[in-house]
């Protein structure tokens, strides 16, 4: 934990943590998701890379009703598999939503009933998308969350990531929700989540991002434990080692080129190296962040934006 | 006491084996027929068979899936009593009691053969029932050896406790028959116009003597279902993964399952390595339907991961994502059996079959043409129906809901009003007889066995009965467990209103085999009460605590300031302790508060 305790003083130029905010293109995406129909978000969709496009498209499960405008566009194109695989993510995304991200003791039966009969709906929708079009990994990525959660197990989770890790082996989105299933949290180990973090960044290309999935294993270790073994853990010379060796094969490494996928992987190396104190590790990747925090991993810590603030300025201004 | 027979759908008896053989017109350019005491035989040549050697089959269209569980095992037994004695010097010989007939198979010289059906004839005539009580326990000894298996549980789900889910139990019938039962069923069963016999070789041997009772000809029993909704899963035992479904015979459903074997063990075994092995089937069960199965061991940890691959590679095939070098692939070596020397020899034990079921029988030519004919929409609509009467039996607490399979019923509709006899260690599970039939009751529903569905009573001397009913719920009265359940309530409530011949008494038990009520626990968590109240909700009751101290505070306050009383000092104590106390409280619930969150986080 730092050693001084933020004030409550509001900061000066409030930090952007929602990746609508931090990336405008989302936004826009979003926009036209709520108000018009398919063809103007295939449009603007058409004008990002590839990998940028696979980032965004999943943003599309936040829009309110935006199953209204995938169910019309399906009556045009039933089969399409990309409409389906987003309605699905969007039931999902409804299904989580009434879950809540409490833990599973604090969750009602009720809930957990709700949760599960959206979720099921979604899984019979991409079974049979991941059966027609094998190749199609959104699909598979999806029912990686599926899976989770109706607690298919580990063995299911980790089948549906070899499928998909057979056609995209890098694919930072799906790395970071196998390493969710992965932890103690949902039935795994730190063992299992920290050696399949590290399979990820060591067998990644070097620059790209997922070498960030090494802090966000750390993360959630820090979070599981209590204080005084917190600190110490994220203090340790092992860990900021291990920070240090990933993020210089990735979002450090002169090969990188920033996509949409670089803001969320500096803010979990920053957030990762802060916690543990190694503030002039974290510097390195706050200058590149800026005003750009994500959601995730910050809301990890209590009040998350006056935390990333006081960071930001004061491990700044230090040099 | 045998399934009832539609006497009047019958033709005559020689109009059915003229039929039958009549059948046999399409193909007389490969196989011969002709009769032998009034038996149907076929025969044809096997060119690789040694001089003086052949084979023979006598068949007889009746099995497990004749009997009731009442009865269960007669089949076997007859076929044991007619085997007795039967040695023969050399040449092999066994007898097969399947689900939709019964087989004596020989192979030997023209001797042995016309040896062993004589002999088998002449003893089904003529039981040799001195013999029961060893081949009974010879077939008890043979049921012990005989590993359970995935596949039992797969047919009780499926067709309950009849017909072809008979095949699912042990023998159950076999301790309460009697020669005469035994006698009456080789009679009615075993004649010869419910037989017919196949032999290889251009002519038949000389010295045949197959004299049988004259009867009828038994159609194959209409499946009976436990099943109200397909696709289901249940859970069984851990290690194996299978799927079956009953289809219509077909050319389309026979590559199908050969498809669906070289596609499970490349997606389980060869690729994912979760399994070491995995298969597909298809069964012929009766004369227009077959069994589909699909099997799959799993290695530890991976089980999630066979039924999830199962079913994605189910789902593949039935959306007819299929490489028609798939298809190619299983029909080349199928179309060469066709081709091969002896292949009226191979067909006689099919066409046989056809004959006795009353199928028609078809030509090679034909079964070739429909093979050739076999699409990869052929297949994908093969294994749509699969999927749609699909039966999966998953392992240990795994589910299928997840791919829309409904969940099998593990609970029977209702329990009956009676009399109820809770359990003396569990208030909430009792027995309850009652007019109507028995039920086991527990919070989440029940196991009913209605009388008039009773298909089996087993009683033990010490007073406890084991029923099953037609569905294949059962429900188990032991008395030692339940409270005021005693022999007369037993005897009077379930004995009186089962049929003898419903009914299988069994020895005496080990009296370690006899269960006992499981002793009170001393588990501080179930305490009643206040105190348990207490221990299950320690967090909120030291809260509840706190806050009892602030009002005494508060109340300490007030009092103090309105009288004076003296006790200031204590006042001030309490104030303190109050404070610190509070303070302590609301940062507790700020924690309890904070570490409720995350966990669930998606991003």
């Amino acid at each position: 934990m730092p050693r001084k305790r933020p004030s409550a003083a509001p900061p000066p130029v409030p930090p952007l943590f929602t990746t609508e905010e931090t990336h405008p293109q989302i936004a826009s995406m979003q926009a036209v998701a709520a108000t018009e129909d398919w063809a103007a978000v295939a449009a603007l969709l058409e004008e990002l890379s590839p990998v940028d496009r696979d980032f965004a498209l999943r943003y599309l499960s936040d829009v309110e009703g935006v199953e209204g405008l995938l169910e019309r566009a399906l009556e045009d194109d039933p089969r399409d598999p990309l409409l389906r695989t987003l309605l699905a993510e969007r039931y999902v995304h409804i299904g989580w939503g009434i879950r809540s991200r409490y833990r599973a003791e604090h969750v009602s039966r009720e809930q957990f009933a709700q949760f599960h009969d959206w979720l099921r709906r979604a899984e019979q929708i991409l079974l049979e998308v991941c059966a027609e079009h094998p190749t199609f990994v959104l699909a598979w990525d999806v029912r990686l969350t599926t899976a989770r959660g109706l607690e298919l197990g580990h063995s299911e989770a980790r089948r549906r990531y070899g499928r998909l890790a057979s056609l995209d082996p890098h694919s930072y989105v799906a790395q970071k929700a196998l390493l969710q299933q992965l932890c103690p949290k949902w039935s795994g180990s730190w063992e299992d989540a920290h050696g399949f973090a590290t399979g990820c960044a060591e067998s990644a290309p070097a620059g790209a991002p997922n070498g960030a999935v090494v802090a966000l294993a750390h993360i959630e270790h820090w979070l599981e434990l209590d204080p005084p073994e917190k600190e110490r853990y994220m203090a340790s010379a092992a860990v900021r080692d291990d920070l240090r060796r990933a993020a210089a094969r990735s979002v450090r490494h002169p090969e990188h080129r920033e996509d949409f996928h670089s803001v969320g992987a500096h803010n979990a190396f920053a957030l990762a190296f802060l916690l543990g104190d190694h503030e002039e590790d974290a510097a390195v990747h706050l200058r590149v962040i800026g005003n750009r925090a994500s959601g995730a991993p910050w809301d990890y810590v209590d009040d998350p934006v006056t935390y990333f603030s006081y960071f930001r300025d004061a491990v700044l201004a230090a040099g | 006491m045998s399934a009832q027979i539609d006497i009047a759908a019958q033709d005559t008896q020689e109009e059915v084996v003229a039929g039958g053989l009549a059948a046999l017109a399409s193909v007389d350019h490969i196989v011969s027929s002709s009769t032998v005491d009034g038996i149907p035989v076929l025969f044809a040549a096997r060119a690789s068979e040694q001089d003086g050697q052949r084979t023979a089959g006598l068949f007889f269209r009746v099995g497990s899936a004749d009997e009731t569980l009442a009865t269960a095992g007669i089949t076997h037994l007859v076929e044991h009593l007619a085997l007795h004695g039967r040695q023969l010097a050399e040449g092999h010989h066994n007898g097969v009691t399947a689900e939709g007939y019964t087989l004596f198979h020989v192979h030997g010289t023209d001797e042995e053969v016309v040896a062993y059906l004589n002999g088998v004839c002449a003893a089904l005539t003529d039981l040799p029932t001195s013999r029961m009580d060893v081949e009974k326990q010879i077939l008890r000894t043979e049921a012990q050896r005989r590993a359970g298996g995935p596949f039992r549980p797969m047919r009780q789900w499926r067709y309950g406790a009849q017909t072809y889910g008979l095949a699912g139990y042990d023998e159950l019938g076999i301790r309460r028959l009697s020669a005469e039962d035994v006698r009456a069923w080789a009679g009615e069963r075993f004649t010869r116009d419910n037989a017919v016999l196949f032999v290889t070789g251009d002519a038949l041997p000389a010295g045949l003597d197959l004299s049988l009772p004259s009867g009828a000809r038994i159609p194959a029993p209409t499946a009976s279902s436990a099943l109200p909704q397909t696709p289901a899963f249940f859970q069984g035992e851990d290690g194996h993964v299978v799927l079956d479904a009953v289809v219509e015979r077909s050319a389309g459903a026979i590559v199908l399952a050969q498809v669906a074997a070289r596609a499970l063990f490349r997606d389980l075994r060869e690729v994912g390595g979760y399994s070491y092995t995995a298969d597909g089937d298809y069964s012929r069960r009766d004369a227009t339907h077959a069994t589909f199965t699909l099997y799959a061991d799993a290695l530890p940890q991976q089980q999630g991961a066979v039924v999830g691959g199962m079913i994605d590679t189910l789902a593949r095939l039935r959306l007819g994502v299929i490489e028609q070098a798939e298809l190619d692939a299983v029909r080349a070596p199928l179309l060469t059996w066709l081709d091969s020397p002896d292949l009226a020899a191979d067909l006689l034990p099919t066409y046989a079959l056809d004959v006795l079921l009353g199928h028609p029988v078809k030509t090679p030519e034909t079964s070739r043409a429909e093979l050739e004919a076999v699409t990869v929409e052929d297949l994908r609509q093969v294994a749509e129906d699969v999927w749609a009467g699909a039966l999966l039996q998953v392992p240990g607490r795994a589910g299928a809901e997840w791919a829309g399979m409904a969940v099998a019923p593990q609970r029977s509709a209702a329990a009956v009003e009676g009399i109820r006899y809770p359990r003396v260690d569990n208030p909430d599970v009792a027995l309850v007889i009652g007019l109507a039939g028995v039920s086991l009751t527990t919070p989440e529903g029940a196991a009913t066995v209605l009388f008039e569905d009773c298909q089996l009573l087993s009683a033990r001397p010490d007073g406890a009965r084991h029923l099953i009913g037609a569905d294949g719920f059962s429900v188990a009265i032991e008395p030692t467990l339940h409270v005021g359940l005693n022999g007369p309530s037993i005897e009077q409530g379930v004995d009186a209103r089962v049929p003898e011949h419903l009914v299988a008494r069994l020895p005496a038990r080990d009296p370690q085999e006899i269960p006992q009520p499981r002793p009170p626990t001393q588990d501080v968590g179930a305490r009643a009460g206040i105190g348990g109240w207490i221990d299950r909700h320690l967090d909120l009751s030291v809260n509840l605590l706190r806050q009892v101290f602030l009002v005494v505070l508060a109340l300490g306050v007030v009092v103090t300031l309105q009288t004076e009383f003296v006790g200031s000092a204590l006042v001030v104590l309490l104030l303190v302790w109050g404070i610190v106390q509070g303070s302590v409280g609301i940062a507790w619930w700020l924690a309890a508060r904070r570490r409720r969150e995350v966990g669930a986080a998606r991003r």
